[in-house]
């Protein structure tokens, strides 16, 4: 009796935040769904509002619909209000644009931002009556992955079918052209995928079989047939300037997270802190010229009319013309209340002088990021701040007017002792004694302090590293609760459990993909939003699936050990790895690459690879 | 200069709230090249108010915003430009300036509603069956208030209820309230006028149009 629009209709007066169901907004693509060859499926498995947020959606939705034989659509994981209501009434997961059910797809792509969302992965498949097993699936729908949790493939190797390695902007046109041609031959998934492997940054994990010694260690991932790559070699855009970046983003009628213009102006980072996988896996810098920059601003504030640009990168005040970008931009839009975001920077005076011209038009919060309590222990992971540092920016900030901060802080870090973890109660106590300095009170002040869980993660200096064990990062959280009391301080953490499924996922092999099927089975979905985490759950399924959690996150790992991603070349190699690992250990810092080369070994990833310092 | 704008919201629409709705104003008259006037503070925002606000999930034919812009625009040409670059589903009707100091808060005193149910079975006579609800001296509902449940009178905010049409199930309602503070919305009609004939109307599924604000 009820089309799916209308029984979608029907249930949507019952949910919170229908919107996130509707689609329609603006600058969102409404094409004839008949016309097409290729129908595609960009699929993020968390909510809409986290969903919306992510760049790198923005730019493939664009990008696959310039294409005349494709029509690419939106899907995320509805909140578990919807997907009950979507049960109880028989409706499939359906796309955003034309409420077409995911199961009348070619492809579905899904972008892997975070491990945690892996269970949301296998319930939006079952939520859309597909096997979650590769093996049980025909052709179609192609389930298609990539994004930086892409680079260790193997947790959800029984799932996905073809995996991208690198930037998808790069590469999603050949497999899309290679798909198109194998549509009019006629469907042949096997020799698809075959041919699929000639192109560099796809890796087929059905081509390979994963071995292990008797320590449990992984042996190696072998081909399975001939003909397949060795090492699957990641995708980079060369001339970031030249590559495609959509004049359009789809604005949303509702709240999301980061509600705003996002420009990217650099990709890349060229730091090198030792904890962390962006700041590796997105190497090398690549920054787009200011010009190029104004001129996108522009048109996006034509197509969306957003009231806020926010300029995104890794460490947005490394870009060389950060100044006069943000002065030009300030310059031109403040007359209309249009402001200026930096999401990600620095803890110096000079960030600190340019986060006030911003506020003049719109008033930014504080953030700050030391990562650790002590000098000693921002030398290991080669975060190049000081003391000083931090408490002169402030000092500058609480002149300008500011009265809240925010800092950001790891514990669980590489040869963290309890001294360390004291050392960030004691940095936010001498930033309130700035405060009191510069104000003669300490009425009105906001100091956040905030910690997350050092997780080691592939292909970093750190990866040889065992996470710390639960208990003791408890017993430093405590520490931090019973030295932040009072009116100034709130703290805030992370629940160590679900640090530690990420450091079992992050650092998984095929075998752990076993348990996040049976996890997810048992019941297990958002694992990353604390009121539906089920750590015992999932400890019932590793038991279940006679997988040992601990000898993933905690185990320290042997340089001469075969990593379950060690089948990717990300480009930085592991000679660097073990480099920056040692000096680590000696507490020696690496100078940011801009000022001269590290040897991190990019340059070698393909030919015209070019990084900053190389250019000068 | 301030302008009056009467609106149609509807389609998917009617899933955003108000607070949602100000923003998609906001920025269309970004995208439509609109100067207008932002308030001061920290976070500078455009000066527009709304009549009393539409429950999520109902559409309107006949809702008002007023915005202070700066532009020297005919009220026609904002709405020209306004409506080429609203989301699909919202529509200005009409615009017309009117004094800074005049607030719109001040001349809404009633809405006409629209409400479409599904019919449980069949039900005849529905005419009459409204006469008789309308007829009593008190129609008491509990209505949630801040503080609570409330036991309240809906009679004397009715000015009108009646049967307009029946088509494959759907039944179609016409209600006219008084608006004011704390004033019971439509539903509260609907919900007292389906309990008194038996649960006959499917109040899950039904679509509720506010087809006028009546300003004085």
């Amino acid at each position: 009796m009820y089309s799916i629009k209308d029984k979608i209709e029907n249930i949507l007066m019952k949910v919170a935040k229908p919107a996130r169901y509707t689609g329609g907004e603006i600058n969102s693509i409404i094409k004839n769904t008949k016309d097409f060859k290729i129908r595609f499926a960009f699929a993020f498995p968390d909510i809409y509002e986290i969903g919306m947020s992510h760049l790198g959606m923005k730019i493939l939705y664009y990008l696959i619909n310039e294409r005349s034989d494709t029509y690419c659509e939106r899907v995320f994981a509805p909140w578990v209000d919807m997907e009950n209501m979507m049960r109880e009434c028989d409706i499939p997961l359906f796309t955003l644009e034309t409420k077409t059910p995911l199961k009348e797809m070619d492809i579905i792509g899904f972008t892997l931002q975070y491990e945690l969302s892996y269970t949301n992965i296998l319930n939006m498949l079952n939520l859309s009556g597909i096997p979650i097993r590769r093996i049980e699936r025909d052709f179609s729908p192609l389930i298609i992955a990539g994004g930086p949790c892409g680079y260790n493939p193997a947790p959800l190797s029984d799932v996905v079918d073809l995996f991208v390695i690198g930037e998808g902007e790069e590469v999603i046109n050949e497999i899309l052209d290679l798909y198109a041609d194998w549509k009019d031959r006629g469907f042949n998934k096997e020799k698809f995928l075959k041919e699929a492997t000639k192109i560099q940054g796809v890796y087929v994990p059905s081509f390979y079989k994963e071995e292990y010694n008797e320590d449990g260690t992984v042996k190696g991932i072998f081909p399975l047939v001939e003909g397949v790559p060795s090492v699957i070699k990641k995708r980079i855009v060369k001339n970031l300037d030249k590559s495609y970046f959509p004049a359009k983003q789809i604005v949303p009628y509702i709240n999301i997270v980061h509600d705003r213009i996002m420009l990217e102006v650099f990709r890349g980072c060229t730091r090198g802190c030792r904890f962390c996988q962006a700041g590796m896996i997105y190497r090398p810098v690549r920054e787009k010229s200011r010009e190029g920059l104004l001129e996108l601003a522009d048109k996006l504030i034509k197509t969306t009319g957003y009231e806020e640009i926010s300029l995104t990168s890794l460490s947005t005040c490394d870009y060389s013309k950060i100044e006069e970008l943000i002065h030009d931009l300030i310059e031109k839009y403040k007359e209309r209340g249009i402001g200026i975001a930096l999401p990600s920077t620095r803890i110096d005076a000079f960030s600190v002088n340019l986060l006030k011209e911003i506020q003049k038009v719109r008033k930014t919060g504080l953030t700050l990021a030391p990562e650790a309590g002590t000098q000693r222990l921002r030398d290991v992971i080669n975060k190049g701040v000081s003391e000083e540092d931090l408490l002169n920016s402030t000092k500058e900030a609480f002149k300008a007017g500011w009265n809240t901060v925010k800092l950001y802080f790891m514990i669980g870090l590489p040869t963290e002792t309890m001294e360390d973890v004291a050392g960030i109660a004691y940095l936010a106590h001498k930033v309130a004694d700035v405060y009191k300095e510069v104000r003669g009170n300490t009425k009105n002040l906001k100091i956040t302090v905030s910690t997350s869980t050092f997780v080691p993660k592939p292909f970093t200096p750190f990866q040889w590293f065992g996470q710390e064990k639960i208990d003791l990062i408890i017993e430093k959280q405590n520490l931090l609760k019973n030295m932040l009391k009072g009116k100034i301080f709130r703290y805030s953490f992370h629940e160590p459990h679900i640090s530690f499924l990420e450091a079992v996922i992050s650092k998984g092999d095929r075998r752990v993909g076993q348990a996040i099927v049976k996890a997810w089975e048992k019941g297990c979905k958002f694992d990353s939003w604390r009121d539906y985490f089920k750590f015992d759950v999932w400890m019932d399924a590793f038991e279940e699936e006679g997988i040992n959690p601990y000898f993933y996150a905690n185990k320290e790992r042997d340089f001469y050990e075969t990593f379950p991603w060690d089948i990717i070349d990300c480009g930085v190699k592991k000679d660097y790895l073990i480099r920056e690992y040692n000096k680590a250990m000696e507490g020696k810092l690496t100078n940011d690459c801009r000022l001269n080369c590290t040897g991190c070994g990019i340059k070698e990833l393909d030919k015209g690879v070019v990084c900053f310092e190389a250019k000068k | 200069m301030k302008l009056r704008n009467r609106f149609m919201k509807a389609d998917n629409l009617r899933f955003i709230s108000h607070l949602d709705l100000m923003r998609v104003i906001e920025r269309a008259m970004r995208r439509g090249d609109i100067k207008f006037s932002l308030s001061k503070g920290f976070n500078p925002h455009p000066l527009i108010s709304f009549g009393p606000a539409l429950m999520l999930g109902a559409t309107t034919h006949g809702d008002y915003f007023d915005v202070i812009i700066e532009d020297n625009l005919s009220p026609q040409e904002f709405k020209d430009r306004m409506n080429a670059v609203l989301p699909e589903g919202i529509y200005i009707l009409d615009s017309y300036e009117v004094g800074e100091k005049d607030l719109l808060s001040q001349h809404v005193k009633e809405a006409e509603y629209i409400v479409k149910a599904r019919l449980f079975g069949e039900l005849k006579e529905i005419q009459n069956k409204i006469e008789a609800f309308m007829s009593k001296d008190k129609i008491i509902i509990k209505k949630e208030t801040k503080k609570g449940k409330k036991d309240i009178d809906l009679k004397p905010y009715i000015l009108n209820f009646k049967y307009i049409s029946t088509d494959e199930g759907w039944i179609l309602l016409y209600i006219k309230l008084t608006i004011a503070e704390g004033s019971p919305g439509p539903l509260y009609v609907i919900n007292a006028f389906n309990k008194f004939i038996g649960d006959k109307i499917d109040t899950e599924t039904y679509r509720l149009d506010r087809k006028d604000l009546i300003l004085d």
